[in-house]
């Protein structure tokens, strides 16, 4: 028996040598890969500036980015900070984010357990919900004028539907026999919310949010053309006007490397709140 | 797979002869015009362009403003447009492709600054703490700049917000905004409604700041269909003359293309200066090709403006502004 279970003992533990030797390597790699990518962008874009092979106009140097990043941040533009810039854009994007987390997941949880709500509310969120947002702006800034509370209003109503459809399914494909199983013991329909329904859906309801994030993070630049004076997306259109692309291209990877971390963020938030996720 | 290459090939070739053989004749021009009071309207209703080239598709395109048509130009979406002064030397300086070759209008009080009647905005000292619009990068915008600078006034001190012409006038309808300096067919709406006309761009130039709008061409276009730009000149100044000679059947073609009352379209009308084609030719406006007029200082004092506003990175030399400027097509079509 020992004999035998030694030799079984030796490829399992092999095993778990080149498991765990694997797990390293492939972690790094992957970073590997990924700071190769970014390293090839790089270098074709200075390539092909420095060869003279586009247009200035059109794709600047990175160092023409670097300084426009570095004036940007000291001196500002246009009478404010690239902090200061991506301050207000940030707080409209995270107010109406919240905005839309606070109405869309209550909905969405009611319209989930309640077959009456559903049908009640789904001919308004299937007919709003392909609408294009922009479609809605000049409405909005008809109703609500160009001050801030139109741009918020865009920014939420962009988030709202997919935050609503995806509790909507995280919460009607929760196991009906943790329900059952839940109510068979005495659970009230607030112990069923909080016990069984939230943590069952959780996971799905915050992927549903991570990206209803990421779609108000696309209406942002539409949301600030109109009578912004401060925004990452209004400076990325007004240096349009002036043509001043190093602006431009600076905001725009600004923009994406925000995005990149508030979505980072909300996967942290995700793993802190549901750890069993 | 063969068969597939060769017929890849015929297509490439078939494209390649076709685009050659047209060589001296564009299939399809496509000319953007700014929403404006100008005889420009008048050529497009009456069809001029066409006439003077008529196996020709012709596209018109309406835009917004100047920030819009420097994009369509940088994106080489138009072959003709038209700009203001300040989008000009944006558009010199950043070294867009486009030559200037005739004086769409002068700026005269079709574009005005609006107050509101009911906040006592007699000077422009009392739009401090108010909330002012212009379309940036705009003519206006920059006369608004300049203005205040001349009258001692901090931009800083009053809200400037960036609206397009047509929102300016939905935002003054919802009260939003105390001031504006925009232009017709909208300009009207915002005095209709409880406005008065603090002043005129026309006022203006006579301080000594002239704004008006150039027609360019891409320099690409010109140098491939040096006589279809020869033609689209022609076209603009019969528009031009049209304008002058009848101006009771501009006011209706103005009125019909821009959905106005006869009398609106009357006085937008009086607003705007024409020029006369040969007059185009003189040292007030573009000049000649042997001596540029004076559009060439209204076009480096506007880019020196815009340079201290840090909209420009540098002021380009002179020479640069005179190479845009080129009246050789005006001159051919004179006949000088």
């Amino acid at each position: 028996m020992s004999v035998e279970a030694s030799p079984m003992a030796i490829p399992i533990s092999a095993d778990r040598t080149r498991r765990g030797s694997l797990r390293l390597p492939k972690v790094s790699r992957s970073v590997l890969l990924s700071t190769l990518t970014v390293a090839v962008l790089l270098a074709t874009w200075a390539v092909v500036t420095e060869m003279g092979w586009a247009n200035e106009l059109f794709l600047p140097k990175p160092q023409a980015v670097w300084a426009a990043f570095i004036k940007t941040m000291t001196k500002g533009y246009q009478g404010a900070t690239l902090l200061q810039h991506l301050g207000a854009s940030l707080y409209r994007i995270l107010v109406a984010f919240a905005l839309a987390c606070l109405i869309g997941i209550p909905l969405g949880i009611l319209m989930g357990v309640s077959r009456n709500a559903r049908a009640l509310l789904n001919p308004l969120i299937e007919f709003y919900r392909p609408l294009p947002p922009l479609g809605l702006y000049t409405l909005l800034v008809m109703w609500l004028g160009i001050g801030e509370s139109s741009k918020l209003s865009l920014l939420f109503l962009a988030g709202l539907p997919g935050i609503v459809i995806s509790t909507v399914q995280a919460v009607t494909s929760v196991d009906p026999v943790y329900v059952r199983a839940a109510q068979s013991l005495g659970a009230t329909r607030r112990d069923l919310l909080f016990h069984v329904y939230l943590p069952a859906a959780g996971p799905l309801i915050l992927a549903g949010m991570r990206i209803s994030l990421g779609f108000t993070y696309t209406v942002l630049v539409a949301a600030e053309i109109v009578a912004a004076s401060a925004g990452i997306g209004w400076m990325i259109w007004d240096a349009a006007k002036f043509l001043l692309s190093d602006v431009v291209i600076m905001g725009l990877i600004v923009l994406g490397l925000t995005g990149v971390l508030l979505d980072l963020m909300m996967r942290g938030i995700a793993k802190l709140l549901m750890p069993w996720s | 797979m063969i068969k597939r290459l060769v017929a890849a090939v015929a297509v490439a070739t078939f494209a390649f002869t076709s685009t050659a053989r047209a060589e001296d004749k564009p299939a399809k021009i496509t000319v953007g015009y700014l929403n404006l009071v100008n005889a420009q309207l008048v050529t497009k209703h009456l069809g001029l362009l066409a006439k003077e080239m008529p196996d020709v598709d012709i596209k018109y395109v309406k835009v917004g403003g100047g920030g819009d048509m420097l994009r369509a130009i940088a994106g080489n979406d138009v072959d003709f447009g038209g700009l203001g002064n300040p989008p000009t030397a944006i558009g010199v300086t950043r070294a867009l492709p486009i030559k200037g070759i005739l004086v769409i209008n002068m700026l005269d009080y079709v574009e005005s600054m609006v107050v509101r009647t009911d906040k006592n905005i007699t000077s422009f000292k009392d739009l401090k703490g108010k909330t002012v619009a212009a379309p940036f990068g705009s003519t206006t915008h920059y006369l608004l700049l300049q203005a205040l600078k001349d009258e001692g006034v901090d931009p800083a001190s009053m809200k400037i917000l960036d609206l397009a012409p047509s929102d300016i006038a939905a935002a003054w309808l919802r009260g939003d905004i105390d001031a504006a300096w925009f232009w017709e067919p909208n300009l009207d709406r915002a005095v209709k409604n409880g406005g008065k006309i603090l002043i005129t761009s026309g006022e203006m130039a006579k301080r000594g700041y002239p704004t008006w709008d150039i027609g360019v061409v891409m320099n690409a276009f010109a140098d491939k269909y040096p006589s279809y730009v020869e033609k689209f000149v022609k076209a603009e100044c019969e528009g031009i003359d049209f304008w002058l000679k009848n101006p009771e059947k501009t006011a209706e073609i103005i009125a019909e293309e821009l959905s106005l009352p006869l009398e609106d379209a009357t006085r937008m009308m009086k607003g705007t200066g024409m020029v006369p084609c040969d007059k185009q030719l003189t040292g007030d406006y573009l000049g000649t090709s042997a001596k540029k007029g004076k559009f060439v200082d209204t076009l480096v004092s506007t880019a020196d403006f815009l340079v201290k506003q840090e909209r420009l990175p540098k002021l380009l030399p002179r020479a640069d502004f005179e190479t845009f400027v080129q009246p050789a097509y005006l001159e051919k079509v004179i006949g000088r």
